[in-house]
Order: C-alpha cells, then structure tokens, then sequence
C-alpha cells in the first residue's frame, strides 16, 4: 500500500509479500510472495546466500514490464520453524529457580558478553541502562500487584502505560540475548518456551499483563494485550 | 509470512480480517535506468529508529529516518504488534533490513548505489489512513529530494 503511493509519485518500487491473499487484492506494483514466517521475509539471520537470492528475486521484477507483478519465490528455500511466534499462555511454567532480580542480575553477566562480541542491542526502550534493570523489575512486581508505580527514570513524554510495555520488551530482549550467548543454535520458539515458561522475568510479566487486563484503564488494558498473550 | 494454512485458524482469521484495500489496477513506473546505475532506498515497516528518536507507540502512521550509513548498532525496534518473532531481526537485521546486502551489491557493481536515507514505518495497523494520505506521500517527495531511482519495501 506505501508502495502504491510511492510509484504513483514517481518511484518505481519492489516489495516483499507475506501474505498472499492481502497482495493479491491490495495489488502493489511489484512483490515477490515469499514463504517465510512473520519476522523473516528474508527468510534465515546470517544466512547472507539465502538472502541475496531473495533480494536478487526481488530486485528482478524491476526488469518485467508492467504493474501489478506477483512472483512466487520457490518453496525448496522455505525456512523451517513455526508460522507464527509461541505466544506466553501457549506455554506451561515451571516454578523458576531464583527471583526475578536475582535472575537478571545473572543473565545481565552474559549480556555483556553479548554486546563485547556483538558490538549491537535491542536493549534501549526504556533508556534505562542493563545495569538499573533490578529497579526495573522492583517496578513492574509493584505494577504486578497492583500498588500506584512509577519509575524516576521513565523518559519524558513516555506515558506510564507504554513505559511499562518497553520495560517489557528491553528484559526479554536482553534475556534473548544472554541466552543466544549461552546457546548460539536457540530458536525463537525454544527462546519463548524458556521465556516464559521457566524464568522468573517471563513470569512476572506474565503476572503483569493479568493487572493490567482487569485495569479500569483502557490505556493499561490496551498494552496488556502487546506485554503477552 | 508463511502461507495462510500454516496458521492456526484463529491466527487465520485475524489476519484476513485485516482491513486490506482491493485494487483492481496498480500505478506503474518504469524503471529509468538499469540497476547497476540506479541509487536504491529501503522502505520498511519493521518499525526500527534511531537509538534516540521517539519510538513507535500505538496505532503511530509516522515514519522514521535511518541514514544509509547506519549500522545494526544504531537502532532499535519498537514495532507494537506481538505477532511476529524479533530473534531473527536481533541475530541479524537483514532478514528484515537487507541493508548489507545491498551494500555488497554495490561492491559488486550490480546496484549503482544506496540512496542517503531508508525510512521505517510501523505496520500491521488497523487503519492506514493517514499513512496512505499524510506521510507515505512526504515519504515519497523525501525519497526523490533525496535521489533515489528505486525503491524496496520490507515488511515484518
């Protein structure tokens, strides 16, 4: 749909589908359909060859004459793994072995490790430093049961609703990324049965998107649903 | 995203209720030069920004800036939707922002160049309204400004 506004304006465009039936009406100027899950229309992280032949399949319905142009890319290159991510209450827990504070603190070790050797984080929603994450998690049990919370650190023009949910989203980011350190051949799916089935962190927001389901807030109900489902 | 079947069937039906325009025709432009002369910008709707920009909140249709030179290191994600898997995009942004790979074109001399500047929307919403009417045409008159021959969309 950018797309169509975009050559309308003059610029010849190409696009990744991801969902066939939604590109065969919205009808863009050129797509290639690729069989990939949410998350990679590129198809594999690190696996440049895969890549390049999808953005060369791509690229190459610039040379077709003519709009709408939709190409299928072949299904032998199909990534394995589920169509959609494993959703929190798809997932069993089991008690965790330490608290969540206690938690962070240890996987925040690997994290480090993880950014020497990376050089790169998706840490930094919150703008609350790795190192402050215990006051995180003090912040959200107290969100979790229910008390009048807030954080110092809460950037400005941040409402409380969307701070709780970076808080969210800076932890199981940084759990990703200590825990890919630890077990580089992790998936997204074997990351979110850990996640939120075995670790304390997982469990509190869990714990937190209950809270704020019931919250006479719409604001609050409406990022419940983006924390975990 | 993989084919419909398979999803769940809720999974399924969320996404075909998706508000989604039917077009019968599609604006066309050809191609003014081959690629190997031709400046490529990304257009993305993974929602990734500037490490310091504003990130993306809720039913947000504004767009973000990411210079051409950027690196993985320079960015975050604040997509909203739940409904895809990040890892991918953690390990490796180009599964999602192919941006070294066109810098390897170029080295190659397939692609003329990259364009200055990429811009990044936030997809999966629920009315695209102002983005079809406001900011993907500033979008487009940024990209010609900025001199790009051509353009790839990435979704998430």
């Amino acid at each position: 749909m950018i797309a169509r506004v975009l050559e309308a304006a003059g610029l010849p465009t190409t696009s990744i589908s991801l969902v066939r039936e939604h590109t065969a009406q919205v009808q863009p100027p050129r797509a290639l359909f690729v069989p990939f899950p949410f998350g990679h229309p590129f198809g594999r992280p690190n696996d440049p060859d895969l890549q390049h032949r999808v953005l060369g399949a791509a690229l190459d319905l610039f040379a077709e004459r003519g709009c709408p142009v939709l190409r299928d890319f072949p299904d032998e290159a199909a990534a394995a793994g589920p169509a959609a991510p494993l959703q929190a209450s798809q997932v069993e827990t089991a008690p965790a072995a330490e608290d969540a504070a206690a938690e962070t603190t240890r996987l925040r070790r690997y994290h480090e490790q993880w950014l020497q050797r990376e050089g790169h984080t998706a840490v930094g929603l919150t703008r609350i430093p790795p190192q402050r994450f215990r006051g995180v998690i003090r912040f959200l049990e107290a969100v979790a049961a229910g008390d009048e919370a807030d954080m110092r650190e809460r950037p400005e023009g941040v409402p409380l609703p969307l701070f709780i949910r970076y808080c969210a989203d800076d932890l199981k980011a940084m759990y990703f990324e200590a825990r890919l350190l630890q077990q580089p051949q992790t998936t997204g799916e074997a990351f979110a049965r850990w996640f939120w089935g075995e670790t304390a962190t997982g469990q509190l927001i869990r714990r937190v998107k209950e809270r704020l389901d019931v919250s006479e807030d719409p604001a609050m109900k409406a990022i419940a649903y983006g924390i975990a489902r | 995203m993989p084919r419909l079947d398979c999803l769940s069937q809720i999974a399924r039906n969320t996404i075909l209720a998706l508000p989604v325009q039917v077009n019968e025709t599609s604006p066309c432009t050809p191609p003014a030069k081959p690629l190997a002369q031709s400046r490529i910008a990304i257009v993305t709707t993974i929602g990734i920004h500037l490490r310091d920009a504003r990130p993306f909140g809720p039913g947000d249709p504004s767009f973000r800036v990411i210079p051409s030179t950027a690196t993985q290191a320079d960015v975050l994600q604040s997509h909203q939707s739940i409904g895809f898997d990040r890892t991918a995009t953690q390990q490796d942004w180009n599964v999602v922002f192919p941006i070294d790979r066109l810098r390897e074109l170029v080295q190659r001399g397939e692609l003329g160049g990259l364009a200055p500047n990429c811009y990044s929307f936030m997809g999966a919403q629920r009315d695209v309204s102002r983005i079809v009417s406001e900011t993907a045409p500033e979008v487009a008159r940024r990209l010609r400004e900025d001199g790009a021959d051509a353009v790839l969309l990435t979704p998430t």
